[in-house]
Parts: C-alpha cells; sequence; structure tokens
C-alpha cells in the first residue's frame, strides 16, 4: 500500500541536504555528495513520473494517468498529511529537475570554493526539498510550511556575496516574504475556521457541495482571494512583481536561475492548484455585485488574472527595454513572461470546457519553456560575468566573435522565449493565440484584448532581446572581452542545456501530451478527491 | 568588585550571579521533562529547546561570552568576525561550529528516525510505541519512537539558536 516513490524526491532532497551539511569540513566529499544527490533526485522524480504518467501516454500509445498518494507517517486523510503526486505535481517536478540539474553543476564551476564549503550546497538541497514538498503536499498548511522550507534557504543565497546591494536586496525579498507569509496563514486559519479541513482534496468536496455540509463558501472566496494574492507574490506577477529585479540581481547567476526557473512557477503551480482543483467547483450563493458577472469562483478570478496578465506584460516588457545589464534585462523579462502565463490562466478561468484545457496547457508549456530558457540565459550571464567580469552592455558588445558557444547559446534562449520555431517557446507562445482565438470564437469578454496583448508583449520580447543581442553580442570587441578569457567547462555545460532547449522543440509531441495530462488532472477535481480519499466526517 | 570602572566580563551583581546558580539547572531539568513528556502532553522538542537556550543565555548574560566558552566548554576564546571562520587556519576554529554540529546531528536524527519507518515498509514519519509493564520500581513504562523525532528537534533548536546567540554576542 504504502508508495514510496512518492516521497522519494522529498526524502532524497532532504537527506542530501543533511549530509552535505556533515561534511563540510571536506569540500571534494561535499561536492561529490552534492551531485550525487541532484543524480539521485533527478532518478527519483523520473520513476515517480513515470509511474503517473506512463511512457504510453507520451507517446500516445495509449495507457492511463493514474494519481498516487502517499500518507504520511500513516494517519488517514484528511487527518494525516497527504502527498499527492497526480499528473500535475508530476509535470513541474520534471521542470524542476530541467533546471535544477544545470545549475547546481554550474554553481560547483562558479560560487567560489569557500562560499560553497560554508553553506552552499545544503542550502540548494533544502531549498529543492521545499519545492518537492510544495509541488507534492495534498494539504494547504503543508503548502505554507514547504513554501517557507524554500523560502528560508532562497533568503540566505540572495545574500550571498554580502555586500550592500545584495544585503538591501535580501532585506526587501526576506520582508515581503515574510508579510505574505503572515498574511498567508491568517487565511489559511480563517479557512480552517470556515470550512473545518484544510486537505485540498476535503476541501474541493465541501466546497462544491456547500449545502449538503452546511458551509457557506462566501468567506472562502476572500480568504482564497488573499491566498491567492500571496501566491502572485512568489511568481512576481504585478502587482507583485516590485521585488523581482534586485533580488535576481543579488542572487548568484545559478540561482537566479532556479529563482526565475522554479521557485517561481511554484508560485504559478499553487495559483493553478488553488483555483482549478479547489475552487473547480465552488460557486456563490448568490452573485457578488461590483459588476462582477457568474457566481462560479473561477469565473470571478478570471478579470482579476486578466488585469494582472496586462500589467505583467508591459511592465516587465517595456521595463527590459529600458535596461543595461543582461541580469536586469532577464530580470524584468521575467515578470513580463510569468505575464504570458497568467494571460493563459485568466482565459482558462473565464472559459468553459476546450478553452479551459487549452488555456491551462498553454500555460504549462509556457511555464516549462520559461523555466528552461529564462535559467539558461541566466547561466549565459553568469559565464559572461567569469568570462568577461562584467554584464554590463557598455562593457560588452562583439562577444559573438569572441565566444561564439556563449553567444550562440545566449541567441537560442532568446529566440526560445520570443517563439521561433522549432522551439518550446513558439508552441507555447502558439497555444496562447490559440487560446485566445478560441475563446473569442466561444464569445468570452476581454478575449479580443487578450489576443492584442498577446502580440504586443510578443514584439517587446523581440524588441528587448534583439536590443541585448546587439549591444553584448554583435559589434567589434570591447576591451574587456578581447581580454576575456574561456571558462571551458562552464561554456560546455552552458551549450549542452542550449541543446535541451532545441532536442525539447524538436520532439514537443510528448511535451504537449503530458501538459495535456497535466491540465486534465488539475481540472477533474473528482478525479483527485477520489485518489485521495479523505474520511468524511460530519 | 574592583574599583576598575571598565565592564569586564563578570560585570553583574552577585545577586544576580547567584540566582543563575539557581535558576539554570531548574530551567534545564524543565526542559528535560517537557523534552520527554512531549509526544503525549503539552512540550515536545522545540519548546524544551528553546527553554535550553534561555538558561545558557543566562550564562551568557550573567557571566559573559568568556566564561561559557572557556570555562564550561575549555576552548580558547578567539576573536570572530562575519563570516566565521574566513581566517581559520591562524585563529582555531569559532566555536559556533560545536554548536553547528549539533544542529546537523539533530536533522540527521530527526530525518533518520522518519527513514526509520519506510525500512519497515511503513509510510515515511510513522511512529510505534512500546509499553513495558511490570519493570522494578517504575512499573509501567512507554518507549515511544517519537521521542527519536522529538530529540532530533531538540537538538536542532539548541544548536541554531545557540549559533545566533554565539555570533550576535560575539558582534
Amino acid at each position: 500500500m504504502s508508495e514510496h516513490v512518492v516521497v522519494a524526491p522529498l526524502v532524497v532532497a532532504l537527506v542530501t541536504a543533511i549530509l552535505t551539511l556533515g561534511v563540510r569540513r571536506y569540500p571534494r566529499t561535499q561536492r561529490t555528495i552534492s551531485l550525487l544527490g541532484i543524480g539521485a533526485y533527478a532518478v527519483a522524480v523520473i520513476t515517480l513520473a513515470s509511474r503517473v504518467v506512463p511512457l504510453g501516454v507520451l507517446t500516445g500509445g495509449g495507457g492511463t494517468t493514474e494519481t498516487l498518494t502517499y500518507q504520511l507517517s500513516n494517519w488517514p486523510a484528511p487527518f494525516g498529511i497527504s502527498l499527492v503526486a497526480d499528473a500535475l505535481s508530476v509535470f513541474m517536478l520534471v521542470l524542476a529537475v530541467l533546471v535544477v540539474v544545470p545549475a547546481l553543476v554550474f554553481s560547483v564551476l562558479y560560487i567560489e570554493e569557500f562560499g560553497q564549503r560554508i553553506s552552499y550546497h545544503a542550502l540548494f538541497h533544502f531549498m529543492l526539498a521545499g519545492v518537492s514538498g510544495s509541488f507534492l503536499t495534498g494539504d494547504i498548511f503543508n503548502l505554507f510550511v514547504w513554501f517557507e522550507v524554500m523560502l528560508m534557504p532562497s533568503y540566505v543565497l540572495v545574500v550571498f556575496y554580502g555586500r550592500a546591494k545584495h544585503t538591501r536586496a535580501a532585506l526587501q525579498y526576506t520582508v515581503l516574504n515574510l508579510l505574505g507569509s503572515a498574511v498567508m496563514l491568517v487565511a489559511i486559519g480563517g479557512i480552517y475556521a470556515t470550512m473545518g479541513t484544510l486537505n485540498m482534496a476535503d476541501l474541493a468536496r465541501r466546497l462544491a457541495h456547500a449545502g449538503e455540509y452546511g458551509i457557506n463558501p462566501a468567506p472562502v472566496l476572500g480568504l482564497g482571494a488573499i491566498l491567492f494574492a500571496v501566491f502572485a507574490l512568489k511568481a512576481g506577477i504585478v502587482p507583485f512583481q516590485f521585488w523581482v529585479p534586485a533580488a535576481y540581481r543579488a542572487a548568484p547567476a545559478p540561482i537566479a536561475a532556479v529563482m526565475a526557473g522554479v521557485t517561481k512557477k511554484v508560485g504559478i503551480y499553487a495559483i493553478i492548484r488553488l483555483l482549478f482543483t479547489v475552487f473547480g467547483a465552488a460557486t456563490l450563493e448568490s452573485e457578488l455585485g461590483f459588476g462582477m458577472a457568474g457566481t462560479s469562483f473561477l469565473g470571478l478570478f478570471g478579470p482579476v488574472l486578466f488585469l494582472m496578465a496586462i500589467g505583467s506584460i508591459f511592465l516587465g516588457g517595456l521595463g527590459a527595454v529600458s535596461r543595461n545589464d543582461l541580469d536586469n534585462v532577464l530580470a524584468y523579462s521575467s515578470i513580463g513572461q510569468v505575464g504570458f502565463i497568467v494571460l493563459a490562466l485568466a482565459l482558462a478561468a473565464t472559459g468553459e470546457g476546450t478553452v479551459r484545457t487549452v488555456g491551462l496547457i498553454a500555460a504549462l508549456i509556457y511555464s516549462l519553456n520559461h523555466a528552461i530558457a529564462k535559467s539558461l540565459l541566466f547561466l549565459v550571464s553568469g559565464t559572461v560575468y567569469e568570462a568577461v567580469g562584467s554584464i554590463r552592455f557598455d562593457a560588452l558588445g562583439g562577444l559573438s566573435t569572441k565566444r561564439p558557444v556563449i553567444a550562440g547559446s545566449f541567441f537560442l534562449g532568446g529566440i526560445a522565449l520570443v517563439g521561433i520555431p522549432p522551439l518550446t517557446g513558439f508552441f507555447g507562445k502558439l497555444l496562447v493565440f490559440d487560446t485566445a482565438g478560441k475563446a473569442i470564437v466561444a464569445g468570452e469578454p476581454f478575449a479580443e484584448v487578450a489576443l492584442a496583448v498577446a502580440l504586443a508583449g510578443a514584439i517587446l520580447t523581440i524588441a528587448y532581446f534583439s536590443r541585448a543581442w546587439n549591444r553584448a553580442f554583435w559589434g567589434t570587441p570591447s576591451e574587456p572581452v578581447t581580454r576575456s578569457y574561456q571558462p571551458t567547462t562552464m561554456v560546455v555545460l552552458v551549450g549542452a542545456f542550449a541543446l535541451l532547449v532545441v532536442v525539447l522543440g524538436i520532439g514537443f509531441d510528448p511535451v504537449y501530451r503530458a501538459a495535456d495530462a497535466a491540465a486534465h488532472a488539475a481540472t477533474e477535481w473528482e478525479t483527485y478527491v477520489e485518489a485521495v480519499g479523505p474520511e468524511v466526517i460530519e | 568588585m574592583s574599583a576598575d570602572p571598565r565592564p569586564t566580563d563578570s560585570d553583574t551583581t552577585i545577586i544576580a550571579q547567584t540566582s543563575t546558580r539557581v535558576v539554570v539547572p531548574i530551567i534545564l531539568l524543565v526542559a528535560i521533562a517537557l523534552l520527554l513528556q512531549g509526544h503525549n502532553l503539552p512540550g515536545g522538542g522545540f519548546i524544551a529547546g528553546v527553554l535550553t537556550v534561555t538558561g545558557f543565555a543566562l550564562i551568557y548574560i550573567i557571566y559573559g561570552l568568556r566564561y561559557v566558552e572557556q570555562g564550561l566548554l575549555h576552548r580558547t576564546v578567539v576573536p570572530r568576525s562575519l563570516p566565521a571562520g574566513d581566517d581559520e587556519s591562524q585563529a582555531g576554529p569559532p566555536i559556533s561550529k560545536e554548536f553547528g554540529e549539533i544542529f546537523t546531528t539533530g536533522l540527521a536524527l530527526a530525518a533518520g528516525s522518519g527513514l526509520v519507518a519506510m525500512a519497515f515498509d511503513l509510510p515515511f514519519l510513522s511512529q510505534g510505541v512500546l509499553f513495558v509493564e511490570g519493570l522494578p520500581l517504575y512499573g509501567h513504562v512507554e518507549f515511544a519512537s517519537a521521542l527519536a523525532f522529538d530529540l532530533g528537534v531538540y537538538l536542532v533548536v539548541v544548536g541554531g539558536l545557540l549559533t545566533i546567540l554565539a555570533v550576535v554576542g560575539a558582534e
């Protein structure tokens, strides 16, 4: 009965973190354990993924996805701590693996010896444990706990270099997130007080049959909105984006890659899980007023998501066009790109049936593409810093002639975000446009505006990437660039990572099927409830 | 008390020093009691750890950093700076290393106690309890595996808080 494979990623990350902490006097052993640990983590995640989404589903050869559950310490749901691995969780876990493995290998080469020995590896694996826990937990309170497990190492990692500007960024980041966590805890307390449970499956069931359980769902809408705001803070969506640029600039390059690639996606995942699974069937007893149509929770969140998406796309895009160093452009671009994900989610929330599924698929594919491409770009930025000693545009220029592999990797990452076929970014963008098109056909409000915003956002993406490319990589080599050296191992690693972007784009069918399975897992809350099987308490 | 106006480590009154000597053992005893009963009565590893650190904090405040590190732990006190251990080779390891080891041991113990359950093919963190009847003197004793986890938490809290205390206190 006990499916240890579900808890395996978590336990592997936790044990690796403790081991690296224990052997920090022996730097070489520590690095070996850390690398072996990340390898074991990848194996654990892939084993779990192949159990939940069998290979047949990915190749289109038939087979059904499963939802595996695991009751920590053997207490039955909804009393105990449930872990749930469905297609959505597994999709996000694989996304995390694709980013953290290159990021950790890169760190071993990039972070100076002393920094690695002090705490880097332990913190990295603790952060990974937090990420895995957030993706796997089936309980809102434990989601909070895993958020904290993920955030605490990230506070230290942002301040890692410890100079004034890093401390300032980390202080801002820490205070904001602590504030967010406090608010989240209050909202969770409120939900427990009104609903009598925090198990997500139990919540979904109670909200769907509110009358039978004698519950008034109205307070849950407000409390859910608070939770949603906290998740948006973690994902860095407008109006909660202001911590993003400073934190990404302060963090070491591989950590910025993990934060942009994975930690942000935890926020996105939490939004999807909360809105589409837990609130999937929740409706208000009467209309809300304020010009908000309908009574379903999802429909009410739709316009909010929509406004946040528009804000993110424009703020991120316009911000990125005017920045003068690589990391800053990438950080602002992150805000804009998450806007696209949220735009797809907004259409999915207001839509019904196919529009909803396609919207979710678009959001997931876009998340995957952004995770890989953006972490690749942050690693490229780290490599440029290592080679040239600066990432400011006025010091760069002409990198493409001197360091063609670095330049090529940046180019691939850039056009993956812009969305040029055959890279994954193309399919991401295509699906976002497709969703908007389907929504227009279905006669949804704002769908035309969504299409226009997506188009404008795409143009902005092209604008800031071509500007970055022109300033940093084209032209005659500048003085620092001619003096640069070739950090060979890093360049090979970044090059290999760039090839992955191409491979995923060319072999896109399995990726699409995985996202399709994940989108269905997110919306079919009955299956989720049935798999967790919380006991009915009166 | 000497007439030296400079503040020294033993700058506190006799009253404070004496009451510390009386109070600290009581604090530690209560902490241990809370630790042992934590799995089915109010208490537990976290609060026991915090209480233990309160005891140490009292000694730190009343007797000074030097007393704890030289007198209790028999170490030569070295000047510390942040980041700790940068010039380890000349100055000798900083004391917070010991506390760090307590911290690591605690984490390993807590995680390990969860892993043991997996060896019995039970879910991670499953706990068991063993009742022993008819012991001389004690009569009825229960051994709960949760105690191992609590002990782990206790060590994490003690190690973590003492590190903070030692590092911040040294500044």
